[in-house]
């Protein structure tokens, strides 16, 4: 039996590409209707033109913001299980420390920023190690809540049958844990754009920061929302990677 | 008591890493641009007292006023999705699309719109703040089960009677999460805006302060900035015990 046609309908208004397309038409047809000036929102033509222009400079400063979001995502993200698992299993480091975890996490960490620059100078490193720190966080909470969460009724069920407190852990603890982990990821991933984006305003000279804050000198509007496009493109695009992994690797639910 | 004995091991711990901070800076004789200790961080809190709290008074108003302005759209944005599904429908991709773009990324624009006065950083904190608030409580308002929603109206309810016995107060804990998300990201967003251009704030007290290669007060900075974020989510959950006393 087909689908319904509303439902099929309904399908197609609701997947990204529809959104990306409706936003294209909005964006075509509503400066001229509504009289938005360019100094607003500069004509959908104009910005794309703007982007070819600078083509070479867009993708090596894209490929570099890439480069700094990943490497960092990916280290934060590792050292931010490993503290989660260390958390759950050790209640007296987690009763003394993860208060100040959740304390640090409302921080604003960005201010950090500044220092974390000032120890690795303009460096590639100093963008991965903000992503890194921003990451870290989320992943961190969200291993030890989804953890935590693993029901203990069924863990003395595996005892019982003689399991080790390893098999517990890899066959029964970690996989329950991993849908909570993987929301923690999602929010890393957003952190770590935007931690990638900040590190480069306090000096480089190649990524989409730094071409952000050079048209901000020269108010060239047309050019900031080409990479306002671009940055959320590449925002949308890790994303859906993790979502991707998920849906591929971590289809079951938590409890 | 309990509050007591659960925040014991928390000052220890913290009580702990300072001295080992201040111990193991003063031992290996740590140059300030790498590690100043934290005695030098507080002393030079304390001599700035009157331009870092000036500052921080600046970037607080800010914060709050985007907040409040940011989490208002939010909220209504979600109560009108709700009223009208089809709205929903075609609306909330959109929305997602734009919230994909990271906030940041915003801050020229606001800039050379709004000006290096403290319209810009209201402006980028409301942004921040509208989309966590406005996905929180559109989550919250459609938990609600349609037996119950039609339970309500069999009994002759309208909708907005609907919307404010059954789906305000079930949206409200939901709501919460998302004031919480959202108080963090606009002051984040304030500093962020602030760093790149204004008169006064701690953003801008921190980048200058790093063009200056005033270590110590940077992080004089870092900590009121630090502070005060506590102070906010500490608030906050204050004011989500006494709203949601239900859970």
């Amino acid at each position: 039996m087909s689908p319904r046609p509303s439902a099929v309908g309904r399908a197609i208004v609701r997947s990204p590409a529809f959104a990306v397309a409706a936003l294209a038409v909005l964006w075509l047809v509503a400066p001229p209707f509504l009289h938005i000036g360019p100094r607003y929102l500069p004509p959908l033509p104009t910005v794309v033109r703007d982007g070819v222009s600078v083509w070479p400079d867009l993708l090596a400063s894209l490929w570099r913001t890439l480069i700094e979001t990943v490497i960092g995502f990916v280290a934060g993200a590792a050292f931010g299980v490993a503290v989660g698992v260390c958390f759950a299993y050790q209640r007296i480091v987690e009763r003394a420390f993860f208060p100040i975890f959740v304390a640090l996490q409302t921080v604003p960490v960005i201010a950090f920023g500044a220092i974390v620059v000032i120890w690795f100078g303009n460096t590639i490193t100093a963008k991965v190690v903000i992503a890194f720190y921003l990451t870290f966080f989320p992943v961190a909470v969200n291993t030890l809540h989804g953890l935590h969460a693993a029901d203990p009724r069924r863990i003395e069920l595996l005892k019982s049958f003689g399991a080790s407190n390893w098999q517990i852990f890899w066959k029964f603890s970690l996989p329950s844990a991993l849908p909570t982990i993987m929301t923690g990821f999602k929010v890393g991933i957003s952190l770590s754009l935007a931690g990638a984006i900040v590190g480069e305003w306090f000096g480089d000279t190649v990524g989409l920061g730094v071409m952000l804050l050079q048209g901000l000198y020269f108010e060239q509007v047309p050019r900031i929302w080409m990479l306002i496009v671009v940055c959320g493109a590449l925002g949308a695009a890790l994303y859906g990677v993790l979502v991707a992994i998920e849906r591929r690797f971590v289809w079951w639910r938590p409890d | 008591m309990s509050s007591i004995r659960s925040g014991l091991p928390v000052v220890l711990a913290l009580v702990a890493l300072l001295a080992a901070w201040q111990l193991g800076g003063a031992l290996f004789g740590l140059p300030v641009y790498v590690l100043p200790l934290p005695v030098e961080i507080i002393a030079q809190g304390v001599t700035d007292w009157s331009s870092l709290g000036a500052a921080a008074a600046t970037t607080f108003i800010e914060t709050i006023a985007g907040f409040l302005i940011g989490s208002a759209i939010g909220a209504l944005v979600a109560v009108v999705l709700v009223l009208a599904p089809p709205l929903e429908v075609s609306l909330l991709p959109l929305l997602i699309a734009v919230n994909s773009v990271p906030a940041v990324a915003f801050v020229p624009l606001a800039l050379i719109w709004f000006g290096l006065g403290m319209a810009s950083k209201v402006a980028m904190a409301a942004l921040a703040v509208s989309f966590p608030v406005l996905l929180n409580m559109l989550a919250g308002l459609k938990r609600p089960s349609p037996e119950a929603v039609n339970l309500l109206r069999s009994f002759g309810s309208s909708w907005l009677g609907v919307l404010w016995r059954l789906r305000i107060p079930t949206a409200t804990p939901s709501l919460v999460i998302g004031l919480r998300v959202g108080i963090g990201r606009a002051a984040i967003a304030v500093i962020v805006a602030e760093m790149l251009g204004a008169y006064n704030g701690i953003g801008q007290t921190i980048y200058q302060a790093t063009a200056q290669v005033d270590y110590l007060t940077v992080w004089a900075a870092v900590l009121v900035a630090s502070a005060g974020s506590l102070l906010l989510y500490g608030a906050l959950v204050a004011v989500d015990r006494k709203l949601v006393w239900w859970r």
